[in-house]
């Protein structure tokens, strides 16, 4: 569903990305993890075209993601969570929800209304709907951002650190949402600092350090054998 | 200054009042006039000077620093003898909504390039990641937000556009200023000063007092408003 094939990213002078190849199948629950500025915010942000490669290719369902086709790949096939949950603030929730489908993909008005309205009560804030995002706690506006991208009926949802600018009463809230959407059909890339959230769900899980893919497995082996000493010095700072 | 207290000279002056008010209309057209043509112009220089890209940058910011560093009064002259000589016909009147606009739309370019970069970058990405194209993206989430933001600048890039009418008196406009200065100097007319001046003044001060307090308001609730959103995020 998603390949990259030896991603560089360069940021003036600075490389954050070295190389990186990597394959993701349709409908798998893929989580990044690593110390910050690892690039693994970056590598999702090429995924969908958020940053422009410096060398290397990235291919959504074969096709090559460039300047020129990310708007339609975006589209088409991808919605992304941001940690700063970057809703709208001039419109209203429900228009959040619709804005995309009906501009974008001609969903007619009424249909829109109502998969928003049903995905508005999957992530339990349906009484919301008429109001501005920025009357709600940031638990909630993940959530609706959540909702946001489910609206677009898209195989993929990328998340970039979803729970990482909420206050900790708020992670389970999200947490819970991520969990429950990981049992459908989508194709889920998860960047997160959340290690018992990756344990549940993931697949497969990625360690990502200065740049580089360092060690890649399923959580059962990452977090009882990982081979690699960055991996484990990792593992061992963050699970106390 | 005796004229002031003179009851003949504002005799003078209300015998003539319909001149004053169609100085008055004739400033006021300019205005709206040099305004649309200003808009119209502020909008594309603001759209190039936030677009990303080089070459419409540098475009934009020569234009913004040419005219914001030159006088009007120059720029108004410059304009109607340039186009004099090189033999296009066009009224005094027309010559004037050019140079308002073309002034003014560097001003009015600049308030919007301030107002698109006051949007977070999360903005343009979550549009992006959603599929939206730079001109939906710009349509449906960034200008929308933006106009909020620019509104108490642009009333007073308004304001300065009225009172700037009064350059155009140096080619010969029907402006209130030039209506104002041709009355205290005019044969048969001449000598009101002090009343003419304060009338002129007054009805300038009545038409630009009501929209600076407006944009002042526009601004207060803003501030207002982002206050009880940064109240509302942290609690």
């Amino acid at each position: 569903m998603i390949k990259l094939k030896n991603v560089h990213k360069k940021f003036g002078h600075l490389e954050v990305l070295k190389g990186i190849d990597l394959t993701v199948e349709k409908g798998e629950k893929l989580v990044t993890i690593g110390p910050s500025g690892s690039g693994k915010s970056t590598l999702i942000r090429c995924m969908n075209g958020l940053e422009e490669v410096t060398a290397g290719e990235v291919y959504i369902d074969g096709h090559r993601m460039t300047h020129k086709t990310r708007a339609a790949l975006n589209r088409q096939y991808s919605s992304m969570v941001f940690q700063q949950f970057n809703l709208y603030p001039h419109l209203t929730v429900m228009e959040n929800l619709m804005l995309a489908p009906v501009k974008l993909k001609n969903m007619p008005k009424a249909e829109a209304q109502e998969l928003a309205m049903q995905n508005l009560k999957r992530v339990g804030l349906a009484q919301k709907a008429q109001v501005y995002p920025t009357t709600l706690s940031g638990g909630q506006q993940q959530r609706i951002a959540i909702a946001r991208s489910l609206t677009m009926k898209n195989p993929i949802i990328y998340f970039d650190e979803p729970t990482s600018a909420l206050d900790p009463e708020m992670v389970q809230e999200v947490l819970d949402i991520m969990v429950e959407l990981s049992h459908e059909n989508i194709t889920m890339v998860v960047v997160t600092h959340e290690m018992g959230f990756a344990r549940e769900v993931a697949d497969r899980v990625v360690f990502c350090d200065g740049g580089n893919l360092i060690e890649q497995g399923t959580p059962e082996h990452f977090f009882t054998n990982p081979e690699h000493e960055r991996t484990r010095a990792f593992l061992s700072k963050i699970l106390r | 200054m005796e004229t002031i207290f003179s009851a003949k000279a504002w005799a003078t002056v209300w015998q003539y009042r319909a001149t004053f008010l169609n100085g008055l209309i004739n400033t006021l057209q300019s205005a709206v006039v040099g305004l649309v043509i200003a808009m119209v112009i502020g909008f594309a220089i603001g759209l190039m000077a936030t677009s990303g890209r080089r070459g419409l940058q540098a475009v934009a910011r020569v234009y913004v620093e040419f005219f914001q560093n030159t006088p009007l009064i120059l720029q108004v002259c410059f304009l109607y003898y340039a186009l004099a000589y090189s033999g296009v016909r066009i009224t005094v009147v027309v010559v004037g909504f050019i140079a308002l606009g073309l002034y003014h739309g560097a001003y009015v370019g600049e308030v919007g390039r301030a107002g698109i970069q006051a949007i977070p970058a999360g903005q343009f990405a979550a549009a992006r990641s959603q599929g939206f194209g730079y001109a939906q993206t710009m349509r449906y989430v960034i200008l929308p937000q933006t106009v909020k933001i620019i509104l108490p600048p642009m009333v007073n890039q308004v304001v300065a556009l009225i009172k700037n009418t009064s350059c155009l008196y140096i080619i010969g406009g029907a402006d209130l200023i030039a209506t104002t200065y041709n009355f205290v100097t005019g044969a048969s007319t001449g000598g009101a000063y002090g009343p003419a001046y304060l009338v002129g003044g007054l009805l300038f001060f009545l038409v630009c007092y009501p929209l600076s307090m407006m944009a002042g308001r526009w601004e207060r609730r803003l501030k207002a408003r982002d206050q009880m959103q940064k109240g509302g995020e942290q609690a």
